[in-house]
């Protein structure tokens, strides 16, 4: 998240750089009265390097994908109780006789 | 032969029983859309700056928003290992979805450099 976050901020401060390198050309052109046909070279290149930059941030940056299938690794967590200390495996019901239909036989 | 055909058949019907019933984790699938939709948006209001600035008019924009959709796709395809079934239910849940959602964050921040140019414009000649 850290590392995504911080490169998308950066390519953000890019593209904010390109735009006012367009805005200046652009001025530029209007006192020299030409029409504009595309960006200068370096403006491209900043285009192109904040793209790939905030392409990367855009897919680092949200949580990853998580699995589907009830049956993968990350699905099969058994949760345990916090409080195992209450747990009692011995209660009353462990003297009555196990083997009742016997008893009800004779 | 027959035997070989019934086998067939039989694996056939076992497949269609599957599609009837898939079983997955709708929570985890819920997640991946959402990351999916956040992707999606983010990286069509970068396009819609980029085209802005590089000043695309007309079908070339909506040809470069295609273009970062194809590449959005291709992210997601490789941020889930190229093994799509694990992560989503259908190959249209990372190349269709929010398709044209984005597209209207992308054409307003492609025409809004035009949009202030123009009413620049509009305000100097007033």
């Amino acid at each position: 998240m850290g590392v995504g976050f911080v490169v998308g901020v950066f390519g953000g401060l890019v593209l904010a750089h390109a735009a006012y390198s367009t805005i200046q050309y652009r001025g530029m052109l209007k006192i020299v009265e030409e029409e504009f046909s595309g960006p200068p070279m370096n403006v491209v290149v900043e285009l192109l390097l904040g793209l790939a930059l905030c392409t990367w941030a855009g897919l680092a940056v949200p949580a990853k994908f998580l699995s589907i299938l009830p049956d993968s690794d990350e699905n099969r967590i058994v949760y345990l109780p916090a409080n195992l200390d209450f747990m009692i495996f011995n209660h009353r019901g462990k003297i009555l006789p196990t083997n009742t239909e016997l008893k009800f036989k004779i | 032969m027959a035997v070989h055909e019934d086998g067939r058949a039989s694996g056939k019907r076992f497949h269609e029983d599957d599609d009837d019933m898939p079983i997955f984790n709708a929570e985890n699938l819920q997640s991946n859309m959402k990351s999916i939709y956040y992707s999606r948006t983010f990286l069509s209001i970068i396009g819609g700056v980029v085209a802005g600035i590089w000043g695309f008019t007309g079908l070339m924009g909506f040809i470069f928003y295609f273009l970062i959709m194809a590449i959005a796709s291709l992210g997601f395809a490789a941020k889930a290992k190229f093994s799509i079934q694990k992560y989503f239910d259908s190959w249209n849940r990372i190349v269709v979805d929010g398709f044209l959602g984005g597209l209207m964050s992308f054409v307003l921040f492609w025409t809004y450099p035009f949009i202030r140019v123009e009413s620049l414009c509009f305000y100097i000649c007033l």
